[in-house]
């Protein structure tokens, strides 16, 4: 009894240091759910917080959360996958040859600041409203980051690493997985970590765009029929996907990649 | 001797320098090829992927008929009207967090939760409260520029060495000139990197924005080209976009290497390449 | 008048496990004009005693006093200059030293000519335009040494401002700040581990023991040197009193610390 006591009281404590510190949040919801209670902003525009609330738990059991985010799940991270491989492969390649570097250097630099969403309609055209042209969009987004974060990771690997490692009698393919590839590791991670909320937005805008399932398509439909409260509910739903993505992914790095320096941290 | 991309068996004088310099841009010129190779042999159906030279004539006839023009300039005018507010709030908010505690606790929590957040998810509910129009797309433009320039320019600030902080101090500079006339410019190399990455989001935001919804832009142009077939036109309007993000870019780049032509840490990165 | 004043002035630093003595118990008192090199063995406090004389770290108890007034911040009656020269990197040569001026409120004109003749003093005519970034070690502390005088601050804090230049450089720039010193008279207070800088540069020179720093020993330092670098360093005098502090310093360095 008493040990539950003091779980309790830690908790609350937590929870009070977390209150304190983020007053700007909590003043925020507060001057939102008083301005709709007031009757300042008409439900239209600004629902209260807990019609919002409400309409959530609506959803989630009605199943019109989580089937529409695994959806867009999938397209954003099979994308993401395809993009990592290519970008990997990629980025080493050029890291470990002048040759390719010539190759693809000017097309990297020409296609980097472009937006790549600009595509939308030609992915539409050449692979349909499915799910193909996502994952397809998504990849092609964010294959150059993951190239241009390996490629970094691969010709910062120390010259002395891979000398004594080529003085020690190693083929070139061996050096570029057992040296290369594991040296350019937290370059690669941290491009992972930054291309995934990349991943993320790219689904969802694509179905905002196109249509064909997903979050971003379940968010447009509500805005067309004026179903406020539920757009609020999809914006919640992205950004609470980003958030935890992003934990994730601190969480995943620190046990990836355990031997990593914590002064070196790319 | 064995060829080398640098092109090491000419002197390194003027006149072979552009020699060199056309070389980098070769692989281009081989793309470009490989494209119309492909479409002329009917490897590709036409109306799947026009020619280069298709291409490149109806981007050239958009421009001259003005549709191009028109559309691409109320673009560039959002995004980077967008980035420029986002910016200079970004660098007023970043300051403000890094030298002062209270502003670091009220921002702090709204940065960190908006730092997840698609911007690109707020243009419904920005169409349901403004309407369609620069209004709904300049403010999406803007709070997705305003992130990474206040997390650059809070880490910027946060980097200038203590040292010559008290350098400042100690030759009497007063505490209200401290922020503009020390912190600034001692964060300004970070601040522009910020600046360069907000460029990237502006024009992504911009483009959505308008494919979602709006009544004009490049970004409508190529979705309504799409929509009606005009797919030769749709792709002539894209290579419009692509080119004008190179360009401004390049732009920015060329402006930080001037304001930044003082930092050691900058020039010695670009060296890199 | 500068005279500077530290009576029983402690610092100590948090730690996890408790308060971590740097400072214990220094008192010491400079003359008006006088030049005294501070020297310890690595980690003594002797840069924390210059930063809290400076303003720029508060003590934890005793009293500083300049001229009988205690010193509550930075102020522009004491120049500092550090080790890792602490120059504007965004601002050029003649800017870096011009900015105390700006600061004080000195009229443009008279800026100007005051710039232009420390660029001389320093020997960079020629480099007014150009940015840190672009010069040598020795060249960046010649700039910081002009910028701390161009706005005339009674007193001088250099903390190890020589440390991270080559011996030729060092013995040049040594010379210059000796010849500056004797020109202007102020009241210069100078870091250092170097021992033969310490005897050679200064009229008195203070011992500090390892960590936590306190003063240990005082050696008055009464060698001709109007003979030139040459005659001063190979002197006996020279000689006896380098070798002396040279054990003092080499004792502390020995003896234990916390």
């Amino acid at each position: 009894m008493d040990e539950g006591n003091g779980i309790a009281r830690r908790v609350g404590a937590v929870v009070k240091a977390a209150a304190i510190h983020s007053y700007s949040l909590i003043l925020l919801f507060l001057v939102w759910e008083g301005a709709s209670r007031l009757g300042l902003a008409r439900p239209l525009f600004l629902p209260s917080v807990t019609d919002v609330v409400r309409q959530f738990g609506a959803l989630l059991a009605s199943g019109d959360v989580l089937a529409p985010l695994v959806l867009s799940l999938y397209r954003a991270f099979a994308g993401l996958a395809l993009a990592v491989v290519v970008g990997m492969i990629a980025g080493l390649v050029m890291a470990r040859s002048k040759w390719a570097h010539w190759a693809l250097d000017p097309l990297v630099s020409l296609a980097f600041p472009a937006p790549k969403i600009a595509f939308v309609p030609i992915f539409i055209l050449w692979f349909g409203i499915d799910s193909l042209s996502k994952i397809l969009l998504v990849a092609f987004t964010c294959v150059l980051p993951m190239l241009v974060a390996t490629y970094h990771g691969a010709i910062g690997v120390s010259r002395t690493i891979i000398w004594s490692a080529e003085a020690m009698g190693t083929p070139e393919r061996t050096l570029l997985y057992r040296v290369i590839l594991p040296a350019s590791l937290p370059y690669v991670f941290s491009g992972i970590r930054v291309t995934t909320p990349v991943a993320l937005i790219t689904a969802f805008t694509a179905e905002m765009i196109a249509g064909g399932g997903g979050v971003g398509a379940a968010l447009m439909f509500a805005q067309r029929f004026f179903q406020t409260p539920t757009v609020f509910v999809y914006i919640l739903v992205m950004l609470i996907t980003g958030f935890a993505f992003d934990h994730l992914m601190v969480r995943l790095r620190d046990r990836l990649i355990p031997w990593q320096d914590e002064t070196e941290r790319p | 001797m064995a060829l080398s991309p640098e092109l090491t068996f000419l002197p390194d004088e003027p006149r072979w320098r552009w020699l060199r310099g056309t070389f980098r841009l070769l692989p281009i010129a081989i793309f470009l090829l490989i494209w119309q190779v492909v479409v002329d042999l009917d490897l590709v159906d036409r109306s799947f992927l026009p020619s280069v030279s298709d291409t490149f004539a109806a981007l050239w006839q958009l421009t001259r008929d003005g549709e191009i023009g028109l559309n691409l300039w109320v673009s560039m005018y959002r995004a980077l009207g967008g980035l420029l507010i986002g910016s200079v709030l970004g660098v007023a908010i970043g300051l403000a967090m890094a030298t002062s505690e209270r502003a670091n606790e009220f921002f702090g929590p709204l940065v960190a939760t908006t730092y997840s957040l698609p911007k690109a998810s707020l243009v419904p509910l920005f169409i349901l409260w403004f309407g369609i129009g620069d209004t709904t797309d300049m403010l999406t433009v803007v709070l997705a520029c305003l992130l990474p320039v206040i997390v650059s320019t809070y880490h910027g600030v946060k980097a200038v060495p203590p040292v010559i902080l008290w350098s400042a101090r100690a030759m009497g500079t007063p505490r209200h000139l401290v922020l503009w006339r020390i912190l600034f410019p001692g964060a300004l190399p970070s601040i522009l990197t910020g600046v360069r990455i907000a460029l990237g989001f502006c024009f992504v935001l911009t483009i959505s924005a308008e494919m979602i919804a709006a009544k004009s832009g490049i970004g409508k142009l190529i979705f309504i080209y799409g929509e009606n077939g005009a797919y030769v036109h749709m792709f002539g309007g894209l290579l419009a976009v692509i080119l004008a993000a190179f360009v401004a870019d390049r732009a920015l780049l060329a402006v930080m290497s001037y304001l930044l032509r003082w930092d050691d840490a900058y020039h010695a990165a670009s060296a890199h390449g | 008048m500068s005279r500077i004043c530290i009576e029983r002035l402690d610092k100590r630093y948090k730690s996890r496990d408790g308060d971590v003595p740097a400072l214990i118990d220094i008192n010491l008192e400079i003359e008006d004009g006088e030049f005294v090199s501070i020297i310890g063995p690595s980690g003594c406090g002797k840069s924390t005693l210059l930063y809290i004389l400076g303003g720029f770290i508060p003590a934890d108890s005793g009293t500083m006093q300049i001229d009988g007034k205690p010193i509550t911040g930075p102020g522009i009656d004491r120049g500092i200059v550090f080790q890792e020269y602490a120059l504007f990197p965004w601002l050029t040569v003649a800017q870096n030293i011009l900015y105390g001026l700006e600061m004080a409120g000195v009229p443009r004109r008279r800026r100007e000519d005051i710039v232009g003749q420390l660029i001389r003093t320093v020997n960079l005519e020629g480099f007014e335009n150009r940015f840190p970034r672009e010069l040598s070690g020795g060249m960046k502390q010649r700039v910081a040494i002009a910028r701390t005088l161009a706005y005339d601050p009674k007193i001088l804090l250099l903390d190890e401002p020589f440390g991270a230049l080559d011996s030729q450089t060092r013995e040049a720039m040594q010379d210059e700040l000796r010849r500056l010193w004797l020109a202007q008279r102020k009241t210069v207070l100078f870091v250092t581990h170097d021992v033969d800088e310490a005897v050679y540069l200064s009229e008195r020179v203070v011992v500090m023991s390892n960590r936590p720093g306190h003063i240990v020993e005082e050696f008055k330092i009464t060698v001709d040197r109007s003979g030139g670098r040459e005659a001063t360093v190979l002197s006996s005098a020279f000689i006896t009193l380098r070798n002396q502090v040279w054990l003092s310093v080499r004792r502390q360095v020995g003896a234990p610390s916390l």
